[in-house]
């Protein structure tokens, strides 16, 4: 932890209509970790430094980036391929959208590391379709980049090779899980896939793959640069660094901040953000992303971001997506919201998702309609308990923890609109207090 | 976007792109094209129409169920024409909390059409979608493909007007 | 060889295997819908699940490896709670067609509902409605509705008929099976081995059009029997109606149909498959039969054709006999004995690839499309046929024969099941059983010997061409062959 835990690894230059350029990012140091890497540094050097960091995946499962690494056998003779997970699907979620659109040398230079470390011939971006602008600036920063050597043949003459191919998908949540991006890369249907075996074994066209969030990437080339040490002096014990949150909602300024971890939360909503619309007040907050469990206002406002303090507390950072609920805001609705988006995007492979997505739509949109029975809160708890751990990627727990969270918090509102047939709340999603 | 008049091979005009596509990925990879390509011929085509899929069944050699499968899989693909500005509102957890709904209200009526219905003039396409990745400037909506961001009902009378 | 322990019981497993491997060589019964030993892992029905001791949560077991001192339960309340919710899951949108499905009485979920769940559903919503007679090919229709979506049947396609004719649309529980398009038919309609995918179905989803609505297999029996289609010989069940549950119906025939054909799981031949030529055998054996003894058309009694056969027999010098390829290895054999010595013996192809048939492939397809050649070449030597100036006697025995190719003023005598009218120019017709109606064996292309068991009686006035062979030929004792 700094001092000011004000740390910046990413943010660390103010947003221009050139700050995404080559030249610009040369200024600021972009590929001197590249040279410092391919000119002095071994693949497996590269991997025990990423390890001995404590960098976590900052996609939602935190998953320590070393020791996924740490999988790939250097030297055993087949294809390893590398995929930066660009698919931002994830409800409430846009920081890599900020990472691709103003620092995109930042990914390719970490990539390119990355690359060198596992051994990785091609490497993949794999972009929600969605992303147009993202795809456009990424792009255009390959190019500048390839034009400049830094990607492709003979990088900087030591020999090492590595092309960058941008994957963009079509419309698919589930895509950002990360064996369903390898299947979408295969040119087939977004199914994600049991383990084992582990991508790490089997992978894209059965070859040892690593997919890393793009922010977790990010982070490589400022390792390489000044060091495990010095990252992990950074932020707190087991989740050294920063993360960048992304807040929306109803907050004065929503967007991207980069946080040190063990930043308070309340600073972040009402200095940083500007505190809630009109002068509202904070009803809840869903941490990171809407698959993870929301906290009440009072809760967050004494907890710091680090995941030692919010998973404690019965939550999680997730995916840094956050969304801040101001008071007078319907949770039913809220839910309704989030149970048709998770029927919307289930793949339909596993039994639990497939049936129990449509099942739990339908029980919301019943009580919303003024139908609702007392038992299908309940019901709704049996089925999201079902779900956990049994399907075959994390949707299956996603919407689980989405409906007991709220349900755990907001029982009432829920019980009164089944026994009146209204809402608490008239039903609202926008803030009352803004005009 | 071009919009090629349907009588043209779509397919047959992007061969020469696709040979450098397929250059640019490892050997083996051509199963993965089958997205690339799609996405190319629906910007130029508007939408995907069967002899595309015979001909990048033939052009790829993958199963043509296989495309089959993706086309009915992923969003973002068409298997009819749409108006020429297709737009999409977001109706996720922050768009909403910022004004989406009343912003399809605002929409369906200025239009008068519902979500999925194409104006009688042929212009405008509307259609709801899931989270854009772009909550921060909600309420977001996509018009062909491009996001316009922080909408608000002046600013959709606003872009209403100038799509000709 | 790893040792690893299902419900506290050691067993040696192969490295390879998997945790429901072990427990199905070893008689240990786990659920499961998606799993088939044939096709590659799907694990999306969730079914399978066990428990490993120590944790706390259950996982599926057909993608579980086994490893030195694995220790699973199939049975703790955990996994008992987690199957009879997956099988809530299932029947949540499963129509309750039971009493208008085929499948009933052989329906895996049905068996697996009354044994792992067993309760009245839970859920007040209405059932997500699909299409209910999709025709997916002219041989099979789909009901989506009853689809649980395990994907045996797209897996079926990829992996062993290898004709992509299936996959998946849309996605969530708005997806459905669906078959390729393109240009011209579904690559369902040329897949040989389409109709695979109906016994792979666990429930009533895909169904054969022909057998739709037909019977009910508890109804039925299924006998052990061989395919005559071609000299591959595969395994195969011929279903027909229980004699004690036999119909009192006007027309006989319906106690003496077959009702349908399906596969008989046999590794050393054909695995769990049969091309659809086996499905279609009905249409081979059910043709207008012969049922009467004649004499250049007239009919008379067995004994006055065996007595006349008898005498021509005798007279000739230099007969030649054209050997069914269709016959048992007993009726071969018992021709050998009886009248191969008096004979210049040609085996004949009975039947050839017809228009429009598959004539081989790498699956089970061969082109000789006669079950029994091996045993008949074995006895009668592969000599193309061949007649001299003094041939003066022809037995024929079984169809393939061209009568315009025999050497002319020759009497003929003329062994054959079906109508035909070169029964009524032959000097001595028998009217033949087929293979349904007897006990016998074929060896296939390979040599392996299977056995076919008979399913129903002769009609009257039939007789077994071995019966005729002995009262022909000289006799010597043998075994009596059941009829």
């Amino acid at each position: 932890m700094t001092p000011n835990r004000d740390a910046r690894i990413l943010m660390t230059f103010p947003v221009t209509a050139t700050s995404h350029l080559l030249s610009e990012a040369r200024a600021r140091g972009q590929y001197v970790a590249l040279e410092k890497a391919l000119k002095t540094m071994t693949p497996s050097e590269i991997g025990k430094e990423v390890t001995a960091s404590g960098l976590q995946g900052r996609g939602g499962a935190a998953f320590s980036a070393g020791r996924k690494w740490s999988v790939i056998q250097l030297d055993d003779g087949q294809p390893h391929y590398l995929c930066a997970n660009a698919d931002e699907g994830e409800p409430g979620t846009f920081k890599d959208r900020w990472i691709l659109e103003n620092s995109p040398h930042q990914l390719i230079e970490s990539m390119l590391i990355a690359a060198y470390a596992l051994q990785v011939r091609h490497a993949f971006v794999y972009m929600r379709g969605e992303f147009s602008g993202p795809y456009r600036r990424l792009q255009a920063a390959l190019d500048e980049a390839y034009a400049a050597g830094w990607v492709g043949e003979n990088i900087l003459g030591t020999g090492f090779s590595c092309d960058i191919v941008i994957y963009r998908g079509a419309g698919s949540y589930v895509c950002g899980e990360a064996s369903a991006l390898i299947t979408s890369i295969e040119g087939k249907r977004g199914y994600p896939r049991n383990r084992p075996p582990r991508l790490t074994v089997r992978g894209l066209y059965q070859k040892p793959t690593v997919i890393n969030n793009v922010e977790t990437l990010s982070n490589i080339a400022w390792i390489v640069n000044h060091g495990s040490a010095a990252f992990k002096a950074i932020g707190s014990p087991k989740a050294p660094g920063t993360r960048l949150i992304s807040i929306s909602g109803h907050v004065a300024k929503p967007g991207v901040y980069e946080v040190e971890i063990g930043y308070p939360w309340k600073r972040l909503i009402y200095d940083d953000a500007g505190g809630m619309l009109g002068g509202a007040a904070l009803k809840c907050v869903i941490p990171g992303g809407i698959s993870t469990k929301v906290l009440t206002g009072a809760e967050v406002e004494t907890l710091n971001l680090d995941p030692a303090e919010v998973e404690p507390a019965g939550s999680s950072m997730g995916s840094g997506g956050m969304i801040a609920i101001a008071e007078g805001t319907c949770m039913v609705r809220l839910m309704q919201v989030m149970l048709r988006f998770y029927h919307h995007e289930s793949c339909g492979q596993c039994t639990p998702c497939r049936e129990g997505m449509g099942w739990l739509h339908r029980i919301i949109d019943r009580i919303v309609a003024g139908q609702g029975r007392m038992e299908d809160l309940d019901q709704m708890i049996h089925i999201s308990k079902l779900q956990d751990g049994n399907t075959i990627c994390g949707m299956g727990d996603a919407a689980g923890y989405a409906v007991i969270g709220i349900l755990a918090k907001y029982r009432h509102e829920f019980e009164h609109w089944i026994t009146t047939g209204s809402s608490l709340c008239e039903g609202r999603l926008e803030c009352r207090a803004s005009s | 976007m071009l919009r090629k008049d349907l009588a043209v091979n779509v397919f047959e005009s992007l061969r020469p792109e696709f040979d450098r596509l397929k250059k640019r990925y490892p050997a083996g990879f051509e199963s993965s094209l089958v997205l690339p390509c799609l996405r190319r011929i629906q910007e130029d085509r508007g939408f995907i129409a069967e002899e595309d899929i015979d001909g990048l069944t033939a052009y790829l050699g993958v199963p043509r169920i296989q495309i089959e499968e993706v086309l009915s899989f992923y969003t973002q693909y068409r298997r009819s024409p749409v108006g020429r500005w297709h737009l999409e509102v977001c109706r996720n957890v922050s768009c909403s909390m910022r004004g989406s709904e009343r912003l399809l209200g605002h929409l369906c009526g200025k239009l008068g059409v519902q979500p999925g219905e194409t104006t009688a003039d042929g212009r405008f396409t509307l259609k709801t979608c899931e989270c854009l990745g772009s909550c921060g400037t909600a309420p977001v909506m996509v018009v062909n493909d491009e996001y316009h961001e922080n909408m608000s009902a002046e600013k959709v009378d606003e872009l209403l007007g100038r799509l000709r | 060889m790893p040792r690893i322990f299902i419900d506290g019981q050691p067993f040696d497993a192969r490295l390879d295997q998997t945790v429901m491997q072990v427990a199905d060589a070893n008689g240990i019964a786990i659920p499961r819908l998606c799993w088939h030993p044939q096709l590659s892992i799907a694990g999306n029905c969730r079914l399978c699940v066990v428990q490993v001791e120590g944790r706390s949560w259950v996982e599926i077991s057909c993608n579980m490896p086994v490893s030195e001192d694995l220790r699973v339960q199939t049975d703790t309340e955990l996994v008992r709670a987690h199957r009879k919710a997956i099988l809530q899951f299932l029947t949540l949108n499963h129509p309750v067609d039971c009493g208008i499905c085929d499948k009933a009485g052989e329906c895996m979920l049905q068996d697996y509902h009354v044994a792992h769940n067993g309760d009245a559903s839970v859920s007040h919503e209405p059932k997500v409605e699909a299409t209910k007679f999709f025709s997916l090919s002219s041989r099979i229709t789909l009901d989506n509705e009853r689809c649980v979506l395990c994907t045996r049947c797209v897996r079926f396609t990829h992996e062993v008929s290898k004709s992509h004719a299936l996959g998946v649309q849309d996605r969530g529980d708005h997806s459905v099976i669906r078959p390729a398009k393109g240009p011209g038919a579904s690559p369902l309609e040329h897949d040989a081995y389409s109709d695979n995918i109906i016994d792979l179905c666990p429930v009533g989803a895909l169904l054969s059009k022909d057998f739709l609505y037909r019977d009910r297999v508890w109804y039925l029996k299924a006998t052990p029997s061989v395919c005559p289609g071609c000299e591959r010989g595969c395994s195969i069940d011929v279903w027909h109606r229980k004699p004690e549950w036999a119909l009192r119906s006007l027309d006989a025939k319906h106690n003496t149909s077959i009702v349908r054909v399906t596969p008989r799981d046999n590794p050393a031949v054909n695995g769990p498959w049969v091309c659809n030529k086996a499905r279609d055998l009905a249409r081979i054996l059910e043709r207008p039969r012969a049922h009467a003894p004649m004499a250049k058309g007239r009919e008379v009694t067995l004994e006055a054709a065996l007595a006349a056969a008898r005498a021509l027999i005798d007279k000739a010098r230099r007969p030649v006999a054209l050997i069914s390829s269709w016959g048992s290895n007993e009726e071969l054999h018992a021709f050998k004995t009886a009248l191969g010595e008096r004979f210049t013996c040609f085996v004949k192809a009975d039947h050839v690839p017809i228009e429009g048939e598959v004539v081989s492939d790498e699956l089970l397809i061969r082109a000789d499309k006669n079950p029994n050649g091996h045993t008949a070449r074995s006895l009668f030597g592969s000599a193309p046929m061949a007649f001299t100036p003094d041939t003066d006697l022809v037995l024929v025995w079984g169809e393939g024969a061209d009568f315009a190719a025999l050497p002319r003023g020759v009497p003929i005598v003329f062994l054959n099941a079906y109508l035909a009218p070169e029964n009524g120019h032959a000097d001595v017709f028998f009217p033949t059983s087929v293979m349904t109606e007897r006990r016998g064996h074929y060896s296939n292309f390979a040599g392996v010997v299977s056995a076919f068991e008979r399913c129903f009686s002769r009609p009257g006035g039939v007789v077994d061409a071995q019966a005729v062979f002995e009262a022909l030929g000289v006799r010597i004792p043998n075994e009596a062959v059941t009829p």
